[in-house]
């Protein structure tokens, strides 16, 4: 019975210990670990808009200090208005604007879209005239390396700088990734909404399109603001966001 | 039901847990010596992945991610950076039930598996499985199909490498090579066919 | 006694190579493929696992006279575990891009087959000090294996060494391309499997088929 006993004590003491411990370093390291965690989304919205250069290394606290310089952020509801930071109705949509002279030079909206293996994430930037592609920037994914996992590459994000998300009529089209032998056979006024997709990654050329034909719809109201140069100001009330890793 | 198939598909073929992810080598490289004792490995594994799978699934959204239990009215707290211990934990409960089955139904399968059956606990594929889940963000269903597709996955790997190295045996292998050497380089040329699939489309 | 010929040298310098865990002893290699498309990732990993293996064993072996037979598997599990999760807390307060690369093969380590291999082979019948040997051994034979794959991979399939272009210019210009295949699942398992043949040949016959 003893040797039973002995078991059972011997467990419980190494499941308490075990557990005070990783309690212990889960707690007292978990602070620095959410500060990763923002300053790399920080780090990935500034990347959109290309004031971070790919091939330099950054201190966190270079980030921190261009981040705090150059970008602000407001949310919005679905209709495009900015809501102030008082009156919490969900589910509102987050806009980080990048100010440059006083005046909103582009805003980054967040990209989620569903990939072939886990969820894409990523962020879209788009020009002040509500219309361009300031660039593209994906920081999590889980797609197949060398495939899917391309897109994390600066030569496909690279691709969609300077493509437009509305067509000649000024309807919204959004951005689509398509195979290069369509992209070629496309008449230029709908290649301006295209970009060339990965060789072998179809499925996941397929879902980021969507995906981010969603979110595009999403921010519409947005873009429209944008388009009629009713938002070009910084609102008064723009602040930093409380960055949620 | 589309996205369904296609985290199958991709399981097994493109995303391979062993050919694409090198998990669960270990047992693969040494049980692959037998073709019987592969399939009856192999189907074992399908059988633990398939209900770990959604069995840490539960475990994880429902106690541990962070404000998983707000059911229990504790919305703060964030308890996953203990998944790693409760998904062995899960796993390690699940093999023994599979273990006490097999040796139910078929004590010859039962003994000719011998020590690799409890070695499917420390199987990377099986844990590797639950994370892979984790990190993807995978619901309910598709962490189901995903852990049946990695399953099939591994018994196709394994059942093919027997298989190759039973034809192996009239070969003229290089001494330094032989064994480990060789079945490397064949997984390799293997894993290289099995990439051939991301061509397919639905 | 000269340092080299004690008998914790001895347990350090034997995994290194003759006993070395991925080659000869054929464990291990689950988790160590995916991490060896840069250098960078392959050393973290080598570390990590080392560090993990070197504590697991002396706490297994520390531990050898008091734990109950019948329970036996699950401290150790327990105890590997908990070296792991505090092994990834660490790495993602302190080495936060990194921990991101090598997601989820940290906690892979858990079921890594040298760790508990070595635990149940070695620790539970040697004291602390061999045993801490041992497992810094077993753990510096697992990394070489790791760097010297993903050295050829970096290097053959982005021109590169810990993330610096090493590839001249010039090379480029006459025609040279990276070898993209080196990036690929495949090629890891290739260069192992010449990796042990060039090994077993250099140490003679050895039986181990």
């Amino acid at each position: 019975m003893s040797e039973n006993l002995k078991s059972i004590v011997f467990a419980l003491s190494t499941a308490v210990v075990c557990s005070l411990l990783l309690t212990v370093a889960a707690q007292g390291l978990n602070p620095l670990q959410r500060e990763n965690a923002a300053v790399d989304q920080q780090k990935n919205i500034l990347k959109s808009v290309g004031l971070i250069a790919a091939d330099r290394a950054y201190t966190a606290e270079d980030i921190k200090h261009l981040y705090a310089e150059n970008i602000r952020c407001i949310r919005v509801d679905e209709n495009g208005n900015v809501v102030t930071s008082d009156a919490a109705d969900p589910p509102l949509l987050p806009v980080y604007l990048y100010r440059k002279d006083g005046a909103v030079a582009a805003y980054i909206i967040p990209i989620d879209s569903r990939g072939l293996w886990g969820r894409i994430h990523g962020y879209l930037a788009l020009e002040a005239d509500g219309a361009t592609i300031a660039g593209f920037t994906v920081y999590k994914h889980s797609e197949t390396p060398g495939l899917g996992g391309e897109i994390e590459k600066r030569w496909f994000q690279d691709n969609f700088k300077g493509k437009k998300i509305v067509d000649r009529q000024g309807h919204f089209a959004a951005i689509s990734i398509v195979k290069q032998a369509k992209l070629d056979t496309l008449p230029a006024a709908e290649r301006i909404n295209a970009v060339d997709g990965i060789s072998g990654a179809t499925l996941t050329g397929r879902f980021l399109s969507a995906g981010l034909k969603d979110t595009l719809s999403e921010y519409e109201p947005v873009s429209i603001k944008f388009r009629t140069n009713r938002l070009l100001h910084l609102p008064a009330d723009a602040e930093r966001c409380e960055t949620t890793p | 039901m589309d996205n369904l198939i296609s985290i199958f598909l991709n399981s097994v073929f493109v995303g391979n847990i062993l050919l694409a992810y090198f998990l669960g080598m270990c047992s693969f490289v040494a049980i692959s010596k037998n073709l019987r004792t592969s399939i009856g490995l192999g189907f074992a594994v399908v059988f633990v992945l398939t209900i770990t799978a959604p069995a840490n699934w539960l475990i994880y959204y429902y106690l541990l991610a962070p404000g998983a239990l707000s059911w229990a009215g504790l919305p703060d707290v964030d308890l996953s950076f203990l998944k790693f211990i409760t998904f062995i934990a899960v796993i390690a409960a699940m093999v023994q039930v599979v273990e006490m089955v097999i040796d139910r139904l078929s004590p010859a399968l039962y003994n000719a598996l011998g020590v690799f059956l409890p070695l499917i606990t420390v199987n990377c594929a099986i844990l590797g499985t639950s994370l892979f889940m984790v990190e993807r963000s995978y619901r309910f269903t598709e962490s189901l199909v995903f852990g049946f597709g990695s399953g099939v996955g591994w018994l196709l790997a394994i059942v093919s490498m027997a298989a190759i190295r039973m034809k192996m045996r009239y070969a003229d292998v290089p001494g330094g090579l032989e064994g480990f050497g060789i079945t490397m380089i064949v997984t390799g040329l293997l894993a290289m066919g099995f990439m051939l699939f991301s061509g397919i489309q639905m | 006694m000269k340092f080299t010929k004690s008998k914790h040298f001895k347990a350090f310098s034997e995994p290194l190579i003759d006993n070395n865990p991925i080659s000869m002893q054929m464990l291990g290699i689950c988790s160590a493929l995916a991490v060896t498309v840069q250098l960078k990732t392959a050393i973290v990993m080598g570390l990590s696992l080392t560090v993990v293996l070197a504590f697991s064993n002396l706490t297994i072996s520390a531990l050898r006279r008091v734990i109950p037979r019948n329970i036996r598997m699950i401290v150790e599990l327990s105890v590997i575990a908990s070296l792991v999760i505090l092994a990834d807390e660490i790495l993602r307060a302190f080495l936060y891009d990194i921990s991101k690369q090598l997601s989820v093969f940290v906690g892979l380590i858990i079921t890594n087959c040298i760790v508990m291999g070595r635990a149940e082979t070695y620790a539970l019948g040697h004291p602390p000090g061999l045993s801490f040997m041992d497992g810094l051994g077993n753990g510096a034979g697992y990394g070489s294996v790791l760097v010297f794959v993903a050295f050829v991979r970096e290097l053959l399939g982005s021109g590169k060494f810990l993330g610096y272009s090493v590839v001249p210019d010039a090379f480029y210009q006459a025609g040279y391309q990276n070898m993209g295949f080196m990036l690929l699942a495949p090629a890891a398992f290739i260069i192992i499997g010449l990796m042990v043949w060039l090994q077993k040949t250099l140490s003679g016959d050895r039986d181990h088929g």
